[in-house]
């Protein structure tokens, strides 16, 4: 497909690219700080205010991470109940979703009210907690999937979208003596892989970044995920944790929480990119055609 | 609204109820006709009822004096008590103003420039480039507030942050950002930018992505630029998906999330930088008032449930498919 | 028709949810407790095992079942809350701090009142009175108390310029201010640029939380968060000497004796302008200077000695060493009601924490196992190097053992030898100044009392009083505005606190 660019267009490409490179560069340089920081020596990062490239160079920061013994089995854990539990949680989201996006289902008005007061009102750590109990999911992986299995938002989201898709596909599927469930597995989710890579990758991200959840559910060291463990390595000196430290406690080195970050954020940060091509235009077209 | 698929259903609706058999007989035919779609909306129901409103009850900790020890059916009642203080609280107005102060900039600079991100990296046809840019610009979301803090601190630090004196030098004048309660407001939205613009994005380009190209070829044909090609086929292809996100948006809007807020907040800048979530984390923190944080939360969802469905009526009133 | 179904199928599920909530109390615990249930925080990036070196010595020692869950401190509060709202309740709960949370739990009866019980058992009964009594609430004791260094507050600076400007440590506020000047104008690091300053503060500002302002202010006679004047209570800030410390120190944010950015300065980068060369004095906590010891020591192993110099408490201007002392704890041990129920219960747990405080138990949780990973040289425990793998599981658990560690008798354990004889040499000074001013300690008078005003808003209107201190630094009040503030402070709420707070203290003279 040619597209005719015209004298007008080129100059607005030109200024594009450079504006989009310049975004880029502005949101990558501070996490490169960060990588940095985490190959420096602590005296080293209280001299640079701001480097891209430690004059001395060490893996000290590293060392000390991957050191203990629970660490890989930590990383290990959350790769996997990440995996499951976004399978999960997308499978309840998109289940639930494909029945609402029929405006001729009865009931539909009130559950998606329901819904929507669910997003906004919620019974609070503690209640949250006692029903997990009762249920027997403490110190279980579950606890960390079930409770957040659906959010509100992407479900309505992903509602939206599948009121989008155009009718005739349903019809003529019908037509073909398709059933429901049919029409959802072999079209519609095909047809969704945009919206359904897109939260897929927010739900993996809440369950990585979950580190609550972990915190209070699990209480087997051994379960323990990733972000548990690495926000206790900066649990001191992060703001949040600094209410009740006991005086004769010394905070780690820089160079550790710097180092914290990148294990912690490098594996998710790599999911998008392999989600990317699912984002590529023109999926819709071939289909509705073909 | 769809042609009904059951003939009877618009005559039902348009009738007073009617004898028990007779309705129930309608459902059932339909019941009958759907049950796929019920059954595969089961799981979804279920979740909500044990998940979400199982543990509905701890919303009354907000008209109680909650004591964690005593849990919350024998802690005493204490009503109204809490929404009194709070809005009786001297510091409520300034609060109240701040909130709104913050979401009207995020919701009318932010949100719209998510979107205009978006369309500039859709409107990229060197794939390596709207590639790399696209997985660089959701990076700032993962970093913690504690990090932009930072390196806020470091770029507008007094007479040595290189963007303080570049501001500076420009402006001709000798401001410290990080105290001026003037200049609150502009860093926090800044930060903002920074930090969740890219991610919003994700949204739009998978919304983008479903736009049909036919359409652009006949515009083209028809000799339509790239603005016009934009303002008319990109922007309503993506309409609905714009308005679900700014209702959702406007429904959030007393949220200001307190950990950034918190840490660019001192004593300078605090006339215009506190706001609902910090003052309760703070209140919730140092006073262990558990119950007046509740209730506060309480307040927000409230505004928030009612700006949702209000913006969502808007919405219907133009035609638009809103949220439901 | 189809609502009111969907609803009642939404009512009978979300009923049974309840049903299923609500019945989640009450679990028989056995009278003889022959494992004791331990919560404890850890701050480590790892806890101990339940089958390491130390756990064993300590059930060795202890003749029970140790169970310890440790809690990361992330969100230790959280967790507290949580556990007392279920039913699995531990018979020992590291409390980390007198928080209104805790008041709360506390009053409502979640824990043994011990004020009567401790005096009992030796290693329980505490040198230190004083301390105990700023841990109780309102006099009643709900822990035994984890003691920590009660004094803690000196001056530290650069040695180097000090000596190229032959200068003397400061020992009178007078001083400080003298030395600060000096720092600021005579060009102490000799680069020929007017580039260095006096003292570094970073932004900080709640009342009483042992920031440099509160030294200050102590150090100038105001007393400690809360005063006695004419047998009564008054707030430190009412006092004159409150005034008169914030001069001095506006005297020097305004000869630019002190960072310009006072107010914002990241406090994570506190040691940043000291290290770097441009502010030669920090006013904080005296383990600070063995950290800026390390600092040089990393950045230059062959000549870090002489770069850092420390005194302790300054004498003000009335001639007076008025020592600002820490609260001397950190939390509590508590012992819950809901898990321990009789009174032959609650012996046999504090006869358990009796053992935990005595002198073995103590060097376990602090030192480690004696010849496994250190050796008594001198009275101190030296790490023995190399490590060996025993050596390190030890060495990393016992940084966990330690939150345990209650030595309410002062620390019975060894002290730890130093990697350096240079640094041996500052951390028996440390020790020895920090003893000395200890004997000049301003005690707060009103810590033991928890006001119920104080308890609902005593941290915002503490802030009116903070806010308007920096502000009156900045130059953006002047001191008018600053007793205004004061004023604000009583008429919106702190009257009531000075009351409530007078009376329990009258009650409980």
């Amino acid at each position: 497909m040619k597209i005719h660019n015209t004298t007008g267009g080129r100059i607005f490409d030109a200024a594009n690219y450079v504006f989009l490179s310049l975004v880029g560069i502005i949101t990558l340089l501070p996490f490169i700080y960060v990588i940095a920081g985490s190959f420096a020596t602590e005296a080293e990062i209280t001299r640079r205010a701001f480097f891209v490239w430690p004059e001395q160079f060490t893996l000290g920061s590293y060392e000390y991470i991957f050191s203990t013994p629970a660490f890989t089995r930590a990383l290990v854990t959350t790769v996997l109940v990440t995996a499951v539990g976004t399978l999960v949680q997308l499978a309840f989201t998109v289940t639930m979703a494909y029945p609402l996006a029929k405006k001729t289902l009865r009931g539909r008005k009130v559950i998606l009210s329901l819904v929507v007061f669910a997003m906004v009102f919620s019974g609070g750590m503690i209640p949250t907690f006692l029903l997990v109990k009762d249920l027997g999911l403490l110190n279980s992986y579950w606890a960390l999937i079930l409770p957040a299995a659906i959010n509100p938002f992407s479900l309505i989201i992903i509602k939206n979208f599948f009121q989008e898709l155009p009718q005739e596909l349903e019809e003529s599927a019908k037509m073909d003596g398709a059933t429901e469930i049919g029409i959802l597995w072999r079209i519609l989710l095909p047809l969704s892989k945009p919206v359904l890579a897109t939260f897929a990758l927010f739900y993996a991200v809440g369950i990585w970044n979950d580190f609550m959840s972990p915190l209070l559910y699990l209480s087997d060291n051994s379960k323990w995920t990733l972000q548990m463990y690495l926000r206790q390595v900066t649990a001191a000196s992060d703001l949040l944790g600094t209410g009740n430290v006991d005086p004769a406690y010394i905070p780690p080195e820089q160079g550790i929480k710097f180092a914290v970050i990148v294990v912690a954020t490098l594996p998710i940060l790599i999911f998008y990119p392999f989600l990317q091509k699912h984002f590529a235009k023109g999926m819709l077209i071939g289909s509705v055609k073909g | 609204m769809t042609a009904p698929v059951i003939a009877t259903e618009a005559g039902e609706r348009a009738q007073p109820p009617a004898s028990a058999p007779r309705k129930r007989g309608r459902f059932s035919v339909h019941f009958a006709h759907y049950k796929w779609l019920y059954l595969l909306l089961l799981p979804g129901v279920v979740y909500f009822a044990i998940f979400r409103y199982g543990p509905m009850y701890g919303v009354s900790i907000a008209f109680k004096d909650y004591v964690p020890f005593l849990g919350v059916n024998d802690s005493p009642w204490v009503g109204f008590q809490h929404f009194q203080d709070f809005f009786s609280n001297p510091d409520f107005p300034r609060l109240l103003g701040n909130t709104l102060i913050l979401a009207f900039l995020n919701l009318g600079i932010a949100f719209p420039l998510t979107i205009v991100l978006a369309l500039l990296l859709n409107e990229v046809r060197l794939s390596i480039l709207k590639r790399t840019v696209q997985t660089l610009v959701y990076i700032p979301h993962f970093l913690s507030w504690t990090i932009v803090a930072s390196l806020s601190f470091l770029l507008f630090a007094l007479d040595f942050g290189p963007l303080f004196l570049f501001l500076n030098s420009v402006m001709g004048t000798n401001i410290d950002f990080l105290s001026d309660p003037n200049w609150f407001r502009p860093l926090i939205v800044l930060q903002e930018i920074w930090k969740n613009t890219g991610w919003g994005t994700i949204i739009f380009l998978a919304a983008l992505s479903t736009v049909d190209q036919d359409q652009y070829e006949a515009a083209i044909i028809d000799g339509a630029g790239r603005f016009r090609r934009v303002w008319h086929i990109t922007l309503p292809g993506i309409r609905s998906t714009i308005i679900v996100m700014l209702i959702l948006a406007i429904g959030q809007m007393l949220n200001t999330g307190f950990e950034q807020i918190y840490l660019m907040t001192n004593a300078l800048n605090r006339s215009a930088a506190d706001v609902f979530d910090t003052y309760v984390y703070f209140v919730g923190i140092t006073q262990g008032a558990y119950s007046y944080s509740t209730a506060v939360g309480l307040f927000k969802s409230l505004v928030g449930l009612v700006l949702i469905f209000g913006t969502n009526a808007l919405a219907k009133r133009f035609n638009q498919s809103g949220l439901f | 028709m189809i609502r009111r179904r969907m609803s009642l199928a939404a009512a009978v599920v979300t009923a049974t949810a309840l049903t299923l909530t609500a019945c989640g109390g009450g679990e028989t615990q056995s009278a003889d407790i022959s494992t004791v249930n331990v919560m404890a925080p850890f701050l480590e990036a790892q806890p101990p095992s339940a089958d390491g070196a130390v756990q064993k010595k300590l059930e060795e020692l202890t003749g029970k079942d140790v169970n310890i869950t440790w809690a990361p401190n992330a969100s230790y509060e959280d967790k507290t809350n949580i556990t007392l709202a279920s039913s699995d309740i531990p018979h020992v709960m590291v409390i980390q701090g007198k928080t209104p949370g805790f008041v709360k739990n506390a009053e409502a009866g979640a824990f043994w009142d011990l004020t009567d019980k401790l005096g009992e058992y030796p290693n329980l009964k505490t040198t230190f009175p004083d301390i105990q009594q700023n841990a109780s609430i309102n006099g009643k004791v709900y822990g035994v108390y984890r003691g920590r260094a009660p004094m803690r507050a000196a001056v530290m600076f650069r040695q180097d310029w000090l000596d190229k400007l032959g200068l003397e440590a400061p020992k009178t506020t007078e001083d400080l201010y003298e030395v600060a000047k000096a720092f600021t104008e005579k060009d102490p690091d000799g680069n020929g640029q007017n580039d260095t300053w006096g003292i570094t503060i970073p932004k900080w500002g709640a009342l009483g939380t042992n920031s440099p302002y509160d030294f200050i202010e102590t150090w100038y006679g105001a007393g400690n968060r809360w005063t006695e004047k004419d047998g009564k209570l008054i707030p430190s800030f009412e006092t004159e000497e409150f005034l008169e410390a914030n001069r001095f120190v506006k005297k020097m944010v305004d000869e630019k004796l002190i960072n310009p950015d006072f107010a914002t300065f990241d406090p994570t980068k506190w040691n940043e302008p000291f290290l770097n060369g441009k502010g030669g004095i920090i006013v904080d906590v005296d383990s600070r200077v063995s950290v800026l010891i390390n600092l040089f020591k990393q950045a230059a192993p062959d000549n870090f000695e002489n770069k850092v110099g420390f005194v302790g408490n300054l004498e003000g201007p009335d001639g007076e060493l008025n020592a600002h002392p820490t609260d001397g704890y950190s939390g509590f041990l508590a012992i819950p009601k809901s898990s321990v129920r009789t009174e032959a219960e609650l012996k046999t747990v504090l006869e358990f924490l009796n053992t935990m405080n005595g002198k073995d138990v103590a060097v376990l949780l602090n030192n480690g196992i004696e010849d496994v990973n250190f050796t008594l040289e001198d009275g101190k425990a030296a790490t023995i190097k190399p490590e060996t793998e025993e050596a390190k599981a030890v060495n990393t658990d016992i940084k966990s053992y330690a939150q345990l560690g209650m030595n309410v008798a002062g620390n019975t354990f060894h002290p730890v030898k130093q990697a350096s004889d240079y640094e041996q040499q500052v951390f028996d000074k440390r020790t020895e100044v920090m003893a000395e001013d200890l004997k000049s300690a301003v005690y707060n008078p009103a810590a033991p009392y928890v006001s119920a005003t104080y308890v609902s808003k005593g941290a915002q209107l503490d802030n009116i009083v903070a806010d308007a201190r920096i502000k009156y630094l900045a130059g953006q009040i002047d001191e008018q505005g600053l007793k205004d503030a004061i004023k604000l402070w009583n008429t919106s709420g702190g009257d009531k606190v000075k009351e409530e707070i007078n009376k329990l203290w009258q009650d409980n003279k």
